[in-house]
């Protein structure tokens, strides 16, 4: 989850103005005149890889058409999924299978699997090693693996709070960071020693964590306590806390807003991480668990474990814009968009 | 199961899962659940107008339409949050509470608070019940969502996924066959 889309795509967002061809100059003006000269061309291919659970499967959707363009079978009921610094090569967990499966997302094939013991479900990558953080739900762990040519290897791991869940790396690759749900806590790991350094207490049973923009905050989602505890990393302390809807699951940014998917409630809370007011609720399909902002931040990506499908959310106006058909019980539990 | 809500296992059966489930409790006691959430879903035609379903399944303070209830007593009528004990044949209790109700929809959904595994090897369980009517004819739907009994790794047969959702499945047809005949009977 470290490298969340959402988080990116949030501060990025409120540099970018409204109509990028009025940009005069930076990043952001030039990739105007690269839509300007290419009017016909779709703006960017965005992808959704989505782990469809009890469908044993990975798939890959094409957001602008709204169409499966891969379905890659993947035994062990896939859950959790990170992509590495370059998004070509997608992680996916297998809780059942206990494992992880190495996606090659050009190839669209499975190129390699690594077995691992207990639980496998959380996964991260480091953004600037690409190491690759699994967490075990059933222990106190998490593995460090390496990626290599022929896949990935196991390196070691590093000891965290019960049923380690959520995990996200700031930005600068320094520091990992683990949602402890039945500890209810978030354990701060620095990345060099391969050690805890803090361990912050939470809601209760947090699960989905997601760090700002700027890799000094982190958010997780407390399924129990109904609520999202806001961190301040450095300080190593909760700051704060929204109400959401029931069994709040993940969080994503887009447009300066905060978006959680609520289990229960069918619905996704959006609040302001800056006052950490809740400011709407959205109605989404049955179950929604996985979200995350699209790479251009115009779009909130919804996946409804229930109803099997993908609600797209206009983060302005805060409307659903579409609806994507996918296979049996959609997690996308982690950074599932590029 | 386990003389529980599909009462077919026998007391052999019985007694190695109770001891599964002991053995879980110690050996995992924080209350986390498998990482794989199951669904199920089954339904049936009824040849009877949705009004006459409805009126069967549509109380939540009466469960006497699934077969292996015996007595259901509860509070808060059809609100939102009311809560019921399903007494079971053979002693076992079900707790539950109402978590959406919508007479216009003829939808409710409600969540399973506390259950012996040894009943029905569920955990998290909430179902969805729906009643669509066609004019004479009615479909009813009965979807349930569950984690499986077994709470850690690397289930025993008796309460991993599989055996969860043949629990759940036999429970809601069963269900709805009953339901079917109560309401087409004197139509």
């Amino acid at each position: 989850m470290m490298r969340k889309a959402g988080v990116f795509r949030f501060t990025r967002r409120a540099r970018r103005p409204s109509s990028p061809p009025t940009r005069g100059k930076g990043r952001i003006g030039a990739w105007g005149l690269v839509w300007m000269a290419l009017p016909s061309a779709p703006a960017l291919a965005q992808e959704a890889l989505v782990t469809a659970q009890l469908g044993n499967a990975v798939e890959i959707v094409d957001l602008a058409s709204k169409k499966i363009l891969q379905s890659i079978p993947v035994p062990g009921a896939p859950a959790g999924i990170a992509l590495s610094p370059d998004r070509k090569t997608a992680y996916v967990t297998r809780p059942e299978g206990h494992g992880v499966s190495v996606i090659d997302l050009d190839a669209r094939k499975v190129r390699a699997s690594l077995d691992l013991p207990g639980g496998p479900l959380g996964i991260g990558v480091n953004p600037t090693s690409g190491e690759v953080y699994v967490a075990d739900w059933y222990g106190t762990r998490v593995f460090v693996l390496r990626p290599t040519t022929d896949g990935l290897t196991l390196e070691g791991e590093i000891a965290t709070g019960k049923s380690p869940s959520g995990i996200a790396v700031t930005p600068n690759g320094a520091a990992l960071l683990v949602a402890n749900r039945e500890s209810d806590s978030v354990s701060i790991i620095d990345v060099a020693s391969r050690r805890e350094t803090r361990r912050v207490p939470v809601g209760q049973h947090p699960f989905g964590l997601t760090l700002s923009a700027d890799g000094a905050t982190a958010y997780t989602a407390n399924v129990v306590s109904n609520d999202v505890s806001a961190i301040d990393i450095g300080a190593g302390r909760e700051t704060g806390r929204v109400t959401t809807g029931q069994r709040p699951y993940v969080i994503a940014f887009a447009a300066g807003k905060g978006f959680v998917t609520d289990q229960y409630s069918n619905t996704v809370t959006v609040f302001d991480p800056a006052t950490l007011k809740a400011l709407a609720a959205i109605d989404v399909g049955d179950h929604p668990e996985g979200v995350a902002a699209t790479r251009d931040g115009k779009t909130i990506v919804v996946a409804n474990w229930g109803d099997n499908s993908l609600s797209l959310i206009d983060p302005s106006s805060l409307a659903v814009t579409g609806t994507v058909p996918t296979g049996d019980g959609p997690r996308a539990f982690g950074d599932f968009l590029r | 199961m386990l003389g529980g809500f599909d009462g077919r296992k026998e007391t052999m059966k019985f007694r190695t899962l109770a001891a599964v489930a002991a053995l879980a409790t110690v050996t995992f006691a924080a209350q986390a659940h498998g990482p794989t959430r199951q669904k199920v879903s089954e339904s049936i035609e009824i040849n009877a107008p949705a009004d006459k379903v409805w009126a069967i399944v549509g109380n939540f303070q009466d469960g006497s339409w699934i077969p292996v209830v015996e007595k259901t007593e509860g509070k808060g009528g059809n609100e939102v949050k009311a809560t019921r004990t399903l007494t079971l044949k053979g002693g076992a209790t079900v707790e539950e509470e109402l978590a959406k109700y919508d007479a216009e929809k003829k939808t409710l959904m409600y969540r399973i608070t506390k259950v012996d595994v040894k009943t029905l090897p569920v955990n998290d369980y909430s179902s969805t019940i729906e009643v669509e009517g066609d004019g004479a004819k009615t479909k009813m739907t009965w979807r349930g969502a569950f984690y499986r009994g077994y709470m850690n790794n690397d289930p025993p047969p008796e309460l991993n996924d599989e055996a969860s959702k043949k629990a759940v499945s036999g429970l809601y047809k069963a269900s709805l066959e009953n339901v079917k005949a109560k309401a087409e009977k004197g139509s």
